[in-house]
């Protein structure tokens, strides 16, 4: 094929953010969850890493909005829809294969949701996700393809671990794999990185030191990284 | 099948769960709007297939083959000289006022003269074995993906129904159509050109891309310069399309050309098929030829083109329009089925036993009025094939959507899309209307 429009590279790009977003909720979530399982209220903290307030009656109230609300955009479930609704359209690209563990995924949450031990029944979903990584390396040949999906991923990622606060090692590390899918870009596409607010990330995740104090500044940074990155799709 | 094979088949089968399973994790899915509103649903798939003896389906592909040719034959000629109408054999009246004849296509040659590279015939089996036509879909016929998924994931399921069957494979149909989109390609890569996620086919459109290797566009990605069409990329590049299979109605492809109002189309797309410089698959203006009215002239077409005396029966047609007919329909409404001919996908199909004294007087009435917008049909009692009901076998009628591809040669898809109803007192078999599928076994002996 080797043709990509622009509608079609930012629905790469949003599904790999997406499916990251899916991922990664969910195993904060997961680990909440335990957390939950001692303390009451037991997910103020993760809240407040999104600037979110406590309207949750209980553990209980959180967890089912987060996990199963599609209403509610910081949802597992919202993002889990997004991811397939920029999926579906990219079947010729990233395969029948691919997409189907997207819906594999759906039908494992909406089943979860009647489950006596959601924790458990959720736990398929990480083995669907890697399954649906593998797919993504095994069906595209295409790197340019591969590479914006990647992106997307990295970005999301790297954007949630620094909003949760994650340690410096871990950030450092996914920051590193998104320098390397960045020098991948042709020049002339959307996704060919704005280099101030490469250089401010560069600056700011240089040491652990200037990543404690300044996360804030990387976020607002790594959110310029694209001129068109920060499309609607 | 005979009894017993279908009992074997159901044994290892177990259900219709788990192949449903399946093809929900695929995304086996068609639109549907309700009330205003866009819904996806899973199509829903009887695992019993429809089985035709080898012997059986030689006469069909036969009476397919000449159909379709002689129907390639009939657009050339009502583009060009439009020699069947001034032999008498088709009248005038039947071309100029069809709503699929196209004057923006008149002189137009597509490469290799061929308009429908793609012909979906729906056909039924009467309860006497015979098969009969029943319509001819040379515009954007849909359907074949269903049963090309299904029978990759029957053969997950259940593997030993082959083993002990000798069925044909159906799995070559993106290569039959990749080498039928090739054979119409004016130089340039394949496309295919849908409405977008939410139209009814969007699984289709986006499953058969991927198996042919084509793009997968939409109107905005795509412009014409200097009567090339090319596809918009990323970085501000242009790759020309040779082939575009497009899933949109003629009205819709060109708004400088066909409705000015599309917001679907593409402009100028029509120079650049003039020129020669795209292929359409299926070629704009086949309107003419699947159109309810000329379906009664199709038999008269393959003798006057071909010489030959047709394989296929019509199912008996009537026409209003000729005052003998109109005498018999008036005489019989009650027992006919009649069609809109302006009406698609199973809408504007009324059977006279189901109206009500007044309404069938209404209709007699609207009938006078418009003669030509409405054909009537002998319902044919078709054969009954057997589906999983709730873990029981029931009884439902079901018609066969088969597929010819025009390429080099006109070949017949071994295999083919068997819609059901599943209201047991329905003979509307369209998904639109709540039927489901079932795959069609070729057997090779």
């Amino acid at each position: 094929m080797g043709t990509i429009s622009l509608e079609h590279s930012n629905r790469l790009y949003w599904l790999g953010r997406y499916t990251e977003r899916f991922f990664t909720t969910l195993k904060a979530l997961g680990s909440l969850y335990d957390k939950m399982l001692d303390t009451q209220h037991g997910y103020t903290d993760y809240l407040g890493c999104f600037g979110l307030a406590d309207t949750y009656e209980d553990n209980a109230a959180f967890l089912r909005s987060f996990l199963f609300d599609d209403t509610n955009p910081n949802s597992a479930a919202y993002s889990l829809e997004r991811a397939y609704d920029n999926g579906i359209v990219l079947r010729e690209e990233i395969s029948t294969t691919s997409l189907s563990f997207l819906q594999m995924a759906k039908d494992t949450l909406e089943k979860a949701q009647n489950s006596t031990n959601i924790r458990l029944s959720l736990l398929p979903l990480e083995d669907i996700l890697y399954a649906f990584w593998g797919c993504i390396n095994e069906h595209i040949y295409d790197d340019e393809i591969r590479n914006i999906i990647y992106i997307g991923k990295t970005v999301e990622r790297l954007d949630l671990y620094m909003r949760m606060k994650y340690p410096y090692p871990i950030v450092e590390k996914e920051f590193i794999r998104l320098l390397k899918n960045l020098n991948r870009v042709p020049r002339s596409t959307p996704f060919r990185y704005q280099t101030k607010p490469l250089s401010e990330l560069v600056e700011i995740l240089g040491t652990e030191a200037d990543y404690d104090r300044e996360s804030k500044r990387a976020i607002s940074s790594l959110s310029r990284l694209f001129e068109a990155g920060e499309v609607s799709v | 099948m005979t009894a017993l094979h279908q009992e074997q088949f159901t044994k290892a089968v177990g259900n219709a769960g788990e192949i449903n399973d399946l093809l929900r994790r695929y995304g086996v899915k068609f639109g549907i709007y309700k009330n205003g509103e866009f819904k996806e649903q899973f199509f829903p798939f009887d695992p019993i297939p429809r089985v035709i003896p080898s012997q059986n389906f030689a006469q069909i592909e036969k009476g397919l083959i000449q159909r379709v040719d002689a129907l390639n034959a009939f657009l050339y000629d009502i583009y060009h000289d439009k020699k069947i109408v001034r032999d008498g054999i088709v009248p005038e009246d039947f071309i100029y006022i069809s709503k699929g004849y196209l004057a923006q296509c008149e002189g137009v040659t597509p490469k290799n003269k061929i308009y429908s590279h793609i012909s979906g015939i729906d056909l039924v089996q009467a309860k006497d074995g015979e098969w009969y036509i029943l319509e001819d879909n040379l515009r954007i016929p849909s359907g074949a993906s269903y049963p090309l998924i299904a029978r990759e994931l029957t053969r997950i399921a259940a593997p030993q129904a082959f083993e002990e069957n000798a069925v044909v494979d159906n799995r070559g149909y993106a290569q039959l159509l990749k080498e039928t989109m090739e054979y119409a390609n004016c130089g340039g890569i394949r496309a295919i050109l849908t409405p977008g996620r939410f139209n009814a086919a969007y699984f289709e459109h986006s499953y058969l891309a991927e198996h042919t290797d084509s793009v997968l566009v939409q109107n905005d990605e795509l412009f014409v310069e200097d009567n090339i069409l090319y596809h918009r990329t990323y970085s501000g590049g242009k790759t020309r399309i040779g082939v575009l299979y497009r899933r949109i109605a003629d009205e819709y492809l060109d708004p400088l050309t066909f409705l000015p109002e599309s917001l679907i189309g593409i402009p100028n797309l029509m120079e650049a098929y003039r020129s020669g410089n795209v292929g359409i698959i299926n070629a704009p203006g086949n309107g003419v030829a699947d159109d309810k009215g000329i379906y009664y002239f199709v038999p008269k077409m393959i003798r006057y083109y071909l010489g030959e005396e047709p394989i296929l029966k019509n199912a008996p047609t009537y026409l209003p329009f000729y005052e003998e007919d109109m005498k018999y329909v008036m005489d019989n409404l009650e027992q006919l089925v009649i069609k809109d001919v302006a009406e698609a996908g199973g809408y504007g199909v009324v059977f006279g036993s189901e109206l009500s004294k007044e309404r069938l007087e209404e209709f007699r009435a609207e009938i006078i009025a418009q003669p030509r917008r409405f054909i009537a049909q002998e319902v044919i009692d078709f054969l009954d094939l057997p589906i999983i009901d709730n873990g029981d076998t029931v009884m439902r009628k079901a018609d066969l959507r088969a597929f010819v591809l025009s390429g080099e040669t006109t070949k017949v898809w071994a295999s083919g899309l068997t819609r059901f109803s599943r209201n047991p007192d329905s003979f509307v078999v369209n998904s639109s209307q709540g039927g489901g599928f079932k795959d069609t076994w070729v057997l090779s002996r």
